[in-house]
């Protein structure tokens, strides 16, 4: 056993480092003053810390007006959503268990599709709809991306729900809309917790529907504001920036992982389990 | 009013907030979806850079003085000029065109054969044609009518050390021999010029082939690049970087960084726009430049590039008017003077270069006169845009090595006219012409073939670790969820520092380690930017592969394994025999899951290597995107997007079928 560690722990601790170095780094650029960015021989830690990079991020350019993009397409988009697929998925419970994957099943389709296949069609649509440069164009893509997850999540959670719940309610002469909102809601709260962040970070985290479907910048998302940054001329990079950028637009996803790691786990776990 | 009174009769305050909120709730989606407010005065939008020094503010704010019934919105957008055009392209797409057209004179033909701008051949006087320079004029004209006024032009030059050498070349033998004589690299090179794949490198391109006697496509749309003139430019070219006149790292030079290169000292001519004067005059080589037009073939004629800014008009404009007074305005002497002391922009009102104000700031200003009369315009096609991204490809290529000059002058023959034949076809006729298909899914093919099975056998492995029990378990899980969790886009941009040449850490600690003598020019290889792209993947993508096995680990039984060690099967007969048919559906899941994704990948491309150098990392995404967004085909870009979407699928059931074992089938 004693052996088996010996080895063990440099592997994981190899991991460790890779999976975590690119946002160690991001993070120790932010906050290396613009000077020592370019300076060379690299420094692996900054020898001042420096917020000025961060300033820059917001004092230069619309930044915090990309952060309030970002919130209302994620946000709406996940409100949506999750309504959505709670309704879906509590009619889907209300199915036998075999129907219910296999109409699950075509949902995923629609799932796998990487979004750079849908993006000509996507705008299409919107462009006919007069959406295009609208938040509702980005909140109506994400939450049909996201749809088949969710309801595959929400499914999950509200099997799980004994039955006899069902019936009792009905006897107390609950419609199915009440039976949803007063009784499954509730009681698949850390299930909707988990949804509600995964489908969140999915639609924070996209780029090429709110690249094309959101034109002028006043409309940019974090990631493409931040793909679209560059310097004051064509020609330098300012690269400080670029990770402050960077590291504040990836801290908040981390910290939100943190908290919900077991349940994130544990969530999409469950997802492959079915598939 | 309903609202508010049933307000005031409820009695529990509990629900007027409710409804208050909502109501709140409902003014702001309102507002939030608006797509614009209605204004009494006629608004016109433009889009520029960033206004550095305050130019078009200035321009702008005397203008609403003299014309308080307009109002100019300056829309200030990204310093790529590509992303500028996408903007306007956008907004032309979505039917609510911007209705000043800032527009760089390449776009013209592009934007008028789309129909999206306004002929302006009624306002264009005979006075205004006089005034302005005539090949700038000549630039405005598609198909017999004219749809751009210039304000700003821009021509290549040749930059020179006056204090260095006796007389500029004018010729490419003289070229030679100065560089021969004084150059002294790697002290001083002979000559510094934009090489880096990207529309800067056509402008130089086109100065050689010019210079050359030849040109890409005559009047009747005939490619002319496969003659004699396109091998001997290409051919000179690579002779300039071969004989080490130029720095190797020149392939990585857009204008900031010959000039830096210039400002240094480190190079005896410098080939770039007008601008860069102004920044040479507040240098240590202030008196020390001189400027002549672009070196030439004996027996030829030189040209320098002509580049520069106008103003269109957008078709479905409400106020042309409007305008197309601020464009007169813009173009006035005294517009043009405040670009031009405010900006740099070098004036397209001939009269200006005899007005004593800007020659005493800029002396040179009476050269320039000469090096403008004599530019040109790059091919007027509304094609052009794809046919510079050949050129770029294939010059690039010859500068880098990966072609001859005999090669990629037939490939650019080649591929321009299969492009412009192409259109021509029916879709699936084309899918045989198409050069830039067989590429992309060439590269599409490496990229996922490298990818996938690099993050199937980390993402066991992480898996297989991250099941066990040990201390520490949890943090492992979250650094394994990182990758996962974080944008690729993003992402792809802390990469693209990373990848950095020399500030970037992966060459900081190859060479530390010994694996790499100096540092290396990642994104501006071939395999290089392939490798960046392929790890880059890897590390984003392993976590998830890892997850979807760790479900199939717990999945497994732990009877079943402790039963199977105790009967003394081996751990790797375990493996083969037990853990893997088990894991088979997982895998499978997500085998098809990461062949597809990867096949489809975009962001981590597009913002990585932007598919450089020399396209080998553009992928079938990239391509179909282009198509429908920068080449406006939709049609065959949707096409294509079927076949793909059929491929993939072919693909995902091929997967299901060799990975089902016998007893998983009933």
């Amino acid at each position: 056993m004693k052996v088996k560690k010996f080895f063990l722990y440099p592997v994981i601790a190899c991991i460790f480092l890779y999976c975590l170095f690119p946002f160690f780094w991001t993070i120790q650029t932010a906050l290396k003053p613009p000077e020592e960015v370019f300076r060379l021989p690299v420094s692996y830690l900054p020898e001042t810390i420096s917020l000025e990079n961060l300033k820059a991020v917001f004092a230069k350019r619309p930044f915090g007006r990309y952060i309030l993009n970002s919130v209302i397409a994620a946000g709406g988009a996940t409100a949506l959503t999750l309504w959505v697929a709670s309704l879906l998925a509590f009619r889907l419970r209300a199915m036998d268990l075999r129907r219910a994957m296999r109409v699950q099943r075509w949902f995923l389709v629609g799932a796998i599709l990487p979004p750079a296949l849908m993006v000509i069609p996507v705008f299409m649509v919107m462009k006919q709809l007069a959406l295009v440069d609208n938040y509702l164009a980005l909140i109506l893509a994400y939450t049909a991306l996201n749809l088949p997850f969710a309801v595959w999540m929400l499914h999950a959670a509200f099997r799980q729900l004994p039955r006899e719940l069902n019936e009792a309610a009905v006897m107390d002469g609950f419609s199915s809309f009440a039976i949803l909102y007063r009784i499954v809601l509730p009681l698949s709260r850390p299930s909707l917790a988990v949804t509600a962040v995964l489908v969140f970070i999915f639609c924070w985290n996209e780029f090429i529907l709110a690249l094309s479907l959101m034109p002028s910048q006043a409309k940019y998302t974090v990631p493409v504001g931040i793909a679209l940054l560059s310097g004051a001329s064509v020609y330098e990079i300012p690269w400080g920036e670029i990770n402050a950028a960077v590291a504040l637009t990836t801290v908040p996803i981390i910290l939100l992982i943190a908290a919900l790691q077991r349940w994130i786990i544990e969530g999409l776990t469950t997802g492959a389990v079915k598939g | 009013m309903g609202g508010r009174y049933r307000c005031k009769e409820n009695s529990t305050g509990e629900a007027s907030i409710r409804q208050s909120t909502f109501l709140a709730l409902v003014i702001f989606f309102s507002f939030a979806f608006l797509p614009f407010s209605v204004d009494a005065q006629h608004t016109l939008r433009m889009i520029g850079p960033e206004d550095v020094g305050g130019a078009w503010n200035e321009v702008i704010r005397r203008f609403h003085a003299t014309h308080p019934d307009i109002r100019v919105d300056y829309i200030s957008g990204p310093w790529s000029t590509d992303e500028r055009q996408n903007m306007y392209i956008r907004s032309f797409l979505a039917g609510d065109a911007i209705e000043l057209v800032y527009m760089d004179v390449i776009w013209t033909a592009k934007f008028a054969s789309q129909g999206w701008l306004m002929p302006l051949d009624e306002w264009f006087s005979p006075e205004v044609r006089e005034a302005l320079f005539p090949r700038d004029i000549e630039a405005g004209f598609y198909q017999g009518h004219f749809y751009r006024v210039p304000v700003r032009t821009d021509a290549g030059m040749l930059y020179y050390r006056k204090d260095l050498m006796p007389e500029p070349p004018r010729t490419w033998e003289e070229f030679e021999a100065v560089c021969n004589r004084y150059g002294n690299p790697p002290e001083r090179y002979c000559i510094v010029f934009q090489g880096m794949q990207y529309e800067g490198l056509v402008c130089n391109y086109l100065e050689y082939l010019w210079g050359a006697g030849g040109t890409p496509i005559d009047n009747d749309q005939n490619v002319l690049l496969d003659k004699e003139e396109n091998i001997s430019a290409l051919t000179f070219m690579k002779k300039v970087i071969d004989r080490g006149w130029a720095p190797k790292s020149v392939i990585t030079f857009q204008e900031q960084q010959a000039l830096e290169f210039f400002e240094q000292g480190k190079a005896l001519m410098m080939r770039n726009w007008p601008y860069a004067w102004t920044i040479l005059r507040r240098s240590p080589l202030e008196g020390k430049v001189g400027i002549v037009p672009f070196i030439h073939q004996a027996g030829s004629e030189s040209a320098g590039t002509l580049g520069g800014w106008g103003f269109g008009i957008a078709r479905t404009a409400n106020y042309p008017e409007a305008a197309w007074k601020f464009i007169e305005f813009a173009i006035s002497p005294e517009a043009q003077k405040i670009l031009h002391f405010r900006r740099g922009a070098v004036p397209t009102r001939k009269s200006l270069f005899q007005d004593e104000e800007i020659l005493k700031a800029s002396p040179h200003y009476k050269d320039l006169y000469e090096v403008l009369l004599k530019s040109r315009p790059r091919p007027i096609h509304p094609e052009y845009p794809r046919m510079s991204s050949i050129l770029q490809k294939h010059v690039s290529a010859v500068l880098v090595g990966i072609e001859s000059p005999q090669e990629a002058a037939l490939q650019m023959d080649q591929s321009i006219e299969s492009m412009l034949n192409g259109k021509r076809h029916s879709w699936p006729r084309r899918l045989f012409l198409d050069h830039d298909l067989k590429k992309t899914l060439k590269n599409t093919l490496t990229f996922t073939g490298f990818s996938v099975p690099l993050e199937f056998l980390l993402g066991l492995l992480f898996a297989l670790l991250v099941n066990l029990h040990f201390r520490g378990r949890s943090l492992m899980r979250l650094s394994v969820l990182v990758p996962w969790a974080l944008p690729t886009a993003v992402m792809a941009m802390a990469w693209q520092w990373m990848f950095n040449n020399p500030f970037g850490v992966i060459n900081d600690l190859l060479v530390r380690v010994g694996v790499l003598r100096e540092p290396m020019d990642w994104l501006s290889t071939p395999q290089g930017a392939m490798f960046a792209s392929v790890f880059a993947d890897v590390w984003k993508t392993t976590p998830f592969v890892a997850i979807i096995l760790l479900a199939g680990l717990q999945a497994v039984p732990k009877e079943l394994r402790e039963s199977l060690s105790i009967d003394g099967g081996g751990k790797i007969a375990m493996f083969f025999h037990l853990l893997l048919p088990l894991l088979l559906p997982f895998i499978r899941v997500a085998l098809i899951f990461r062949i597809i994704h990867a096949a489809g990948i975009f962001d981590l491309m597009w913002v990585l290597t932007k598919g450089g150098p020399a396209d080998t990392t553009r992928t079938l995404s990239l391509y179909i995107y282009d198509l429908a967004f920068r080449y406006d085909e939709v049609g065959y870009a949707l096409f294509l997007t079927c076949l793909f979407l059929l491929g993939l699928i072919l693909v995902s059931l091929l997967i299901v079928r060799t990975t089902t074992l016998r007893y998983e089938r009933i």
